[in-house]
């Protein structure tokens, strides 16, 4: 006998897995409020805790316009100073995600022209351009 | 319209999982974790499988793991010779306490000031969590390793299983008030407070006990060798699996096999009823939990019920892959190439 064929059961998704990075107690959790040293300590008055978090505010800002004045680089002409009095230019690309290393292209030298690059951060020292 | 079981699978473990405990019911929803060889128990949301975090710590294979009743307390016992006491919201350790032999059980009373453990040393610790320096209590008189001891009764009292047999001591003269002898193995040990009843699995039997007495109430055979039973909070239904892969749901009353499931790649290790009652975990050999519907086609948690007239052609069709947001496909694509500390797997693998 026969059962007619069973429809499975649908699912939204499947159960996150472990992000492969940390071990996880997300800060920002469910349960976040709970942890030691939140709202229990009595070290922590309340007018501390607004100035922390208006510096925070604050990071997050000057953060922000730092990543947006990436964006606004793309396919520019950038001037580099690097290390030892160097100077190049370049078209900047991209960066990576720790903003580690540019992506240029074009990059002039003073021993030639480069098509394509990467240029360590740590070896800039200051970079212009015009918007 | 019939509607077939989807488990869902918890990944994340890279070695067979040996034990799992549910939380009970917190302002939160409720909590799982996980004890598993490759020495990092894991702690998930209870209701969808979901990791929240990693223990990490131990230096050996982790035979046995619990949540107090709130779920701001794990313990785990190891195979390097320590029990740890954690701090489930921060995944902090707290506390390790030195054994002189492999821990393979810990249970924390309701009120969670004490902790007790049992391991292949044959010897029952009491430990005072509010005096963590102070030697622990010990109650000896088991003959081979204890596999599993758990407060009862209040906590007035205490049952412990090895090899051969289960014991009932009382808490606070530390002495053996009765015992029960088994041809098999035991494998397996719940109980559950309301109604006082054991449940105790060995060779094929399911056996239910009564945690005062000791008597036996009644039991069943199953097809395998069974590693794990659990009973159903309103013990209307029974849970079982073990060494065929399977696992079994049964009729508490009436003893009828009502279900059977294929879906683990491995023996069944360790099987739990959640506190609401609405789904039931296992861990298997085989690396995984997958958690399993009491009410199969229920609404609940990540299943979600289609009515033939919601059908607007998504119907059994699982979303699988569905990162939800750009930093998730990244994080997948990092974790394939890098180095890193444990072998997550992608959301699905086809």
């Amino acid at each position: 006998m026969q059962t007619p064929l069973a429809v499975p059961v649908p699912v939204l998704r499947l159960p996150r897995g472990p992000d492969g990075l940390s071990r996880g107690f997300a800060p920002d959790g469910r349960r976040a409020h709970l942890k030691p040293g939140a709202p229990e300590s009595q070290e922590c008055p309340v007018g501390q805790g607004s100035q922390e978090s208006q510096e925070q505010r604050v990071r997050a800002a000057l953060r922000e316009r730092y990543l947006r004045s990436l964006l606004a680089m793309v396919g520019r002409q950038v001037s580099f100073a690097l290390h030892e009095g160097v100077h190049v230019t370049a078209h900047f690309g991209a960066t990576d995600l720790d903003v580690a290393n540019f992506y240029v292209s074009q990059l002039q030298t003073p021993i030639g022209v480069q098509a394509e690059a990467l240029l360590r951060c740590s070896d800039i020292v200051s970079y212009t351009f015009k918007l | 319209m019939a509607m077939r079981q989807t488990p869902l699978t918890c990944s994340g473990h890279t070695r067979p999982v040996v034990d799992l405990a549910f939380s009970g019911i917190t302002p939160y929803g409720y909590f799982l974790i996980s004890a598993c060889k490759d020495g990092k128990p894991m702690l998930r949301q209870g209701d969808t499988g979901d990791w929240i975090g990693t223990f990490l710590g131990h230096k050996g294979a982790v035979w046995g793991a619990t949540l107090n009743k709130d779920a701001t307390r794990a313990a785990t016992a190891a195979a390097d010779f320590t029990a740890k006491v954690w701090d489930a919201v921060s995944g902090d350790e707290l506390m390790t306490l030195a054994h002189k032999h492999i821990v393979k059980t810990v249970d924390f009373t309701q009120d969670s000031n004490y902790l007790l453990t049992g391991g292949q040393d044959k010897l029952l610790r009491i430990y005072d969590l509010n005096k963590p320096e102070a030697e622990p209590k010990e109650i000896s008189g088991h003959t081979s390793g204890i596999k599993k001891a758990l407060w009862c009764s209040e906590d007035k009292q205490i049952l412990s299983a090895d090899d051969k047999t289960v014991r009932l001591w009382d808490h606070a003269t530390m002495t053996e008030m009765k015992s029960l002898n088994f041809n098999m193995s035991v494998s397996s040990m719940e109980y559950i407070p309301e109604g006082e009843i054991l449940v105790i699995t060995y060779g094929r039997s399911i056996a239910f006990h009564s945690a005062v007495s000791l008597d036996p109430i009644k039991s069943f055979e199953a097809p395998a060798t069974i590693n794990s039973a659990s009973l159903h909070p309103e013990k209307e239904f029974l849970v079982a699996g073990g060494e065929d892969f399977k696992l079994y749901k049964y009729d508490y009353n009436s003893g009828e096999e009502l279900e059977s499931y294929k879906g683990h790649f491995g023996p069944i290790h360790c099987v739990r009823f959640s506190p609401d009652g609405e789904l039931y975990a296992s861990g298997s050999e085989d690396g995984t939990l997958r958690l399993w519907q009491t009410v199969v086609g229920k609404t609940y948690g990540l299943w979600k019920c289609v009515l033939p007239e919601e059908d607007s052609g998504e119907l059994a069709k699982p979303k699988i892959n569905f990162p939800e947001t750009a930093e998730e496909e990244l994080e997948e694509i990092a974790s394939e190439n890098s180095d890193s500390i444990y072998s997550s797997t992608p959301e699905v693998k086809a």
